[in-house]
Order: structure tokens, then C-alpha cells, then sequence
């Protein structure tokens, strides 16, 4: 896989991502992408076939539990105080600006 | 005569015990060496003086209670931690004014066993990176040399113990960001297993690899340290549903009771040579005491750093989703629309190793390449972890480096972000994996550079783990202490 400035600006708009107006800075990302991921290309010489893939370390030991609420301690009454970190709100809400 | 910052951790609680002196005048001399010493190292983004003295004292009134492990212990925690009444920015801009709300359990631990933390430390943006330069702060100073980097990410946690600000640290470990500063610095560097420690509380970055542990000045302080924050917790649903043995009184081990596996890929790589030379010398004092050295085989090691940053990135494109400029957090102003609240918020909060592990993770996981990257870096991660387990059938533990080269100069990396990568070879496959790591100073090269070696073990096996490290560091040179200038 190859990874120009068109693929790096296709993947900077799925992570939400504005890869700024320098055109050399696009390049110098676009090149470093490419040989990251030139370099991940390795992993098609690991033979895999059946091999399960682990996701995680702790494999299959976080058992059913009872479906309650647990409030961590000292949290009860605090939705104020995390609105109060919004950057903007408008009353009991997040306020961003328009969709379109 | 022996200041009271010069003490370690256990020596620390002895003489408070013996009310040789008391929590606020142990408290007061580690601040008054911290603010000697942080134009130097720059550790520290946040003093907690004011907490910290209230606290002394008031432990000070209550008087001595033993069964609280870390009783009037002054410690720093990375800046991952949440803890209120000071900022938690994980070292980002994104986060530079963001209080949290409630505390990290390792934080609620720590505090409940007595401990006093007098700082938060300094680290990569988001613990990404392996030199504490990519901070949105700036980067910290090794204590052997200012002029290079300290290691990362715990850089600031690692520095803070090993320029005798602090005793002992809490850092994370999502790839070496345990070991790889405690070597680079010269302390030791305990890495627990996957599921030992909670991270409720911890900012993410890739979570099926973080995970919070000590650094300090012994392998016994760092069993202790464990002891206080170890076990079950109901917020965090990863964690192992097993007992938590005593970390603080294990029986000694003998040198000739231990057979260590030496990872032919990792001792037979390119390493720098004064690295080459101290674990040379450290392996032949192994050696010479009695203790068994094997070589083992890795195979599938030459796809650990490949399966590594895919699986991670993937792990922080997703966590770093949270940071949108919504609810917290840094927002760019008079956005047009919401996009672009989105797109310039992350653009500006976010500095370019985190944006640029975001871009990675994004494309790993985007439809057309999940298979043939992300899938696959999976099944490669049980590869690895089926070769590490067949190693510890022959051995009690894996011995190997931790870094290839000693602590490197600030800024010689910067633009090679793939060069930096390829160096968390020998700490990241025990991350793949999820067991234990502990990092021991094995000596100082001839630059005046501290070189470290790991032990890697079983998963739940730090008991034993602690008791192996310190074997190593009863057998290998004690460094002497850093010469900081201070002011």
C-alpha cells in the first residue's frame, strides 16, 4: 500500500483531522505515513492462517455481572461541575454551532 | 551526612517509624530538592505543594498508623492520573486546563495507604512517545545529562525518582513507557501485568496495553508501591479476578535458584556499544554468582514493533475520538460549522505524534485494510505471545535488554518518527503480551550513562518477579547519584 498526500488528506477527514495549509507539511506527514506503513507490510510474511486473533491480554474473563449502576464514590451530584468544563453550554446543555 | 531526600522509599518509612524525623520535614526537604532541581530536569508540570504540606501535617497529627503501606511517602504520579485540585493534561495542549471531576483508583489507593503526591509528572502528549519530548509543555531533562532526552514516556516520572525529587513514582506502561525511562534514567521500573492495576481514572491511549506501575529507587519500593494500588476494582471491568499476594515480604531468592532465558534476537541485535559492554559485564556477574543463563528464541519478534503500532494507533485513533472540543477540553474558536469545530479543534489541541498515531489507527482500521493490517496485527500478537510462553517454559524469566542505545540527545529524532518506533523493539512485545516487566540498572557506561536490563515473566508472576530484580541488583554496581545543578 502506497500513502500519498490524497490518501493522508482521505484519512485526516475520517479522524476528524485538519492537516493544516503548509503543502510541505502535507508532504513530509504523507511521506512519514508512507513509510510507516510501508514498513507494517512486513506482517504479510507472518504465516497466520487459523490463527485466532488476541485483541487483548485478558481473554475471556470479564464474566457476566449484575446490571447495576455504580456511582464511583464522591460522584453523585456532579453533572454540574462536568458541564462546567464545557467549552460552551447553554444551560443543562453542550452547545456546538450549526450542522451544515 | 545523609539528606533526607537521598533516602529510598522503605528507608523513607523506617525512620518515620522510628520517628527519626517526621512526614512534613521528609515532605518539606523532597520540595525543597524538587525546586532546586526542576530547572534542570523539568519533571514536574504541576507542584502540589500546598496539598502536599497540608497533608504532612495532618498525618503528622494523627500520628504513625502502620497498617498504611506508604504512610507519609512523597511520590509524583504521571499526569495521566486523574486527581483533583490540579490540572490533568496528559501532556497535551488539548487538556491543558482540564480539572477533572473525580480520581484515579491507583490515585484513591495511594492517598488511602498514606502516601503524600507532591507532583505530576511530565510525559508524552497522551504517553505517546519514547522521550517525553512530544509534551505540549516541553520535554524533560535526563538527570545524567540535561542535554539529553530522560526517555519516555514516563520521562518525568522516571527523572523525578532518579534525580532524588521523589523516592518513588507511579508511570504507565502501553509500550515501554515504564522501562524505557527507568533504564534511560537509571531507576528501576515496574511494568505489572495486564489486569493487575486499575485504570479507572488514567487517560486512555491504547487499552488493551496500558497499564499503571512504580518506579523507584529499589525493586523492594516498587513491590510496595504495587501493594498499595494492586487488585480488583469495581470501575474497571479488565481487571484480573485474583488475589493479590505480598509483594513487600517474599522469601529471598538464592542466584542459583534462577534460570533466566536470554532472547537470542534481542542480545544478538545492534546495540549501542557502551550498552553492549554494561550488560556484557552485568551478564558475566550473573554468571559468576550462579545464576543459570539460557538462550531462548523468539521468532516471530521481527513483527512485534509492525503489530504493535497498528494494534495501538488503532486503540488511539478510537480513545482520541473523545477529544472533539464538545464537553472538555481544549475548543478553536468561532468555528464555522460543526466540522470544522471537530477538524480545527483536533488540529491545534492535538500536537503531531498523537495526529499522526490517529492518522495510523484510522487507516488500519478504514474499510479496505482492517484484514489485511489490523486483523492480522492481532493474530501476529498471539504469535508473539505464543513464543514468549514457550521461552517461559524453560526459564523462570526472560532477561534482555531494555534500550538498544543510552539516553540520546534531545531532538535527534524528531523527524524520524518510524527510527523511534523500531527503538521500543525490546519493551513492547512484553506489552503484546501482557505480563510483567521489571527494569533494574544493570551499570554506567562510560558516557556516564545508566544502561538498564528487564526481566519479563508470567502473567500475575510479579511476587517472584520483584524477588528476581532484587537479586540482579544485589549482584550488578549501584550508580552513584546524578550530579544536577542546583539552585
Amino acid at each position: 500500500m502506497t500513502i500519498n498526500t490524497d490518501s493522508a488528506l482521505a484519512m485526516a477527514r475520517l479522524a476528524r483531522l485538519d492537516l493544516g495549509a503548509e503543502p510541505a507539511d502535507l508532504t513530509k506527514l504523507a511521506e512519514d505515513f508512507d513509510r510507516i506503513v510501508a514498513y507494517m507490510d512486513i506482517l504479510a510474511e507472518a504465516e497466520t492462517a487459523g490463527i485466532e486473533p488476541m485483541y487483548s491480554p485478558m481473554e475471556n474473563t470479564a464474566g457476566p455481572r449484575p446490571d447495576e449502576v455504580l456511582e464511583p464514590e464522591g460522584s453523585a451530584g456532579k453533572a454540574e461541575l462536568i458541564l462546567e468544563q464545557a467549552p460552551e453550554r447553554v444551560g443543562r446543555f453542550f452547545s456546538v454551532p450549526r450542522i451544515f | 551526612m545523609t539528606q533526607l531526600w537521598q533516602l529510598n522509599l522503605a528507608q523513607c518509612s523506617e525512620g518515620l517509624k522510628n520517628k527519626d524525623f517526621s512526614v512534613t520535614e521528609l515532605t518539606e526537604a523532597c520540595l525543597k530538592r524538587l525546586t532546586e532541581t526542576e530547572p534542570a530536569i523539568k519533571s514536574c508540570l504541576a507542584v502540589l505543594e500546598d496539598q502536599a504540606l497540608e497533608t504532612a501535617r495532618d498525618l503528622d497529627r494523627r500520628g504513625n498508623d502502620s497498617s498504611r503501606l506508604l504512610w507519609g511517602l512523597p511520590l509524583t504520579v504521571k499526569d495521566v492520573f486523574c486527581l483533583k485540585g490540579a490540572p490533568t493534561t496528559a501532556g497535551s495542549r488539548q487538556l491543558s486546563d482540564y480539572y477533572s471531576v473525580f480520581e484515579a483508583t491507583v490515585v484513591r489507593r495511594l492517598k488511602a495507604h498514606g502516601a503524600i503526591i507532591l507532583a505530576k509528572t511530565n510525559c508524552d502528549e497522551f504517553a505517546m512517545g519514547s522521550s517525553t519530548e512530544f509534551s505540549a509543555f516541553g520535554p524533560t531533562r535526563n538527570p545524567w545529562d540535561r542535554q539529553r532526552v530522560p526517555g519516555g514516556s514516563s520521562g518525568g516520572a522516571a527523572a523525578s525518582v532518579a534525580g532524588f525529587q521523589v523516592p518513588g513514582a507511579f508511570g504507565t506502561d502501553t509500550g515501554g513507557s515504564i522501562r524505557q525511562p527507568a533504564a534511560l534514567c537509571g531507576c528501576v521500573g515496574l511494568k505489572p501485568t495486564y489486569g493487575r492495576v486499575s485504570r479507572y481514572g488514567i487517560i486512555a491511549y491504547g487499552s488493551s496495553f496500558d497499564q499503571a506501575g512504580p518506579l523507584a529507587r529499589t525493586a523492594a519500593d516498587c513491590g510496595r508501591l504495587l501493594q498499595a494500588v494492586a487488585g480488583p476494582d469495581a470501575y474497571d471491568a479488565t481487571l484480573a479476578d485474583c488475589p493479590v499476594p505480598d509483594f513487600v515480604n517474599q522469601r529471598p531468592l538464592k542466584p542459583n535458584e534462577l534460570t533466566l532465558g536470554l532472547p537470542r534476537q534481542f542480545w544478538n541485535a545492534d546495540l549501542h556499544p557502551q550498552v553492549a559492554k554494561v550488560l556484557d559485564e552485568a551478564r558475566n556477574l550473573l554468571t559468576k554468582a550462579g545464576l543459570n543463563l539460557i538462550e531462548v528464541d523468539l521468532p516471530n519478534i521481527k513483527y512485534a514493533v509492525a503489530a504493535y503500532y497498528i494494534l495501538a494507533s488503532a486503540e488511539a485513533s478510537t480513545n482520541l475520538a473523545r477529544y472533539d472540543g464538545v464537553r472538555y477540553g481544549f475548543r478553536q474558536p468561532d468555528p464555522g460549522d460543526l466540522m470544522e469545530l471537530y477538524t480545527k479543534t483536533r488540529q491545534t489541541g492535538l500536537g503531531p505524534e498523537a495526529r499522526r498515531r490517529i492518522l495510523l489507527g484510522t487507516f488500519v482500521l478504514s474499510s479496505g485494510y482492517y484484514e489485511a493490517y489490523y486483523r492480522k496485527a492481532a493474530q501476529v500478537r498471539r504469535l508473539i505471545k505464543n513464543d514468549i510462553e514457550a521461552a517461559l517454559t524453560r526459564c523462570h524469566f526472560l532477561l534482555a535488554p531494555v534500550s538498544a542505545i543510552p539516553a540520546w540527545p534531545l531532538g535527534s529524532f524528531l523527524d524520524d518518527p518510524l527510527t523511534v518506533y523500531q527503538m521500543d523493539l525490546m519493551t513492547l512485545p512484553l506489552n503484546l503480551y501482557g505480563g510483567p516487566g521489571l527494569s533494574v540498572p544493570a551499570g554506567l557506561g562510560d558516557d556516564n550513562l545508566p544502561v538498564g536490563a528487564q526481566l519479563w515473566g508470567k502473567p500475575m508472576s510479579e511476587a517472584s518477579l520483584i524477588s528476581a530484580g532484587r537479586v540482579l541488583e544485589s549482584l550488578w554496581p549501584k550508580l552513584p547519584e546524578p550530579q544536577i545543578p542546583v539552585i
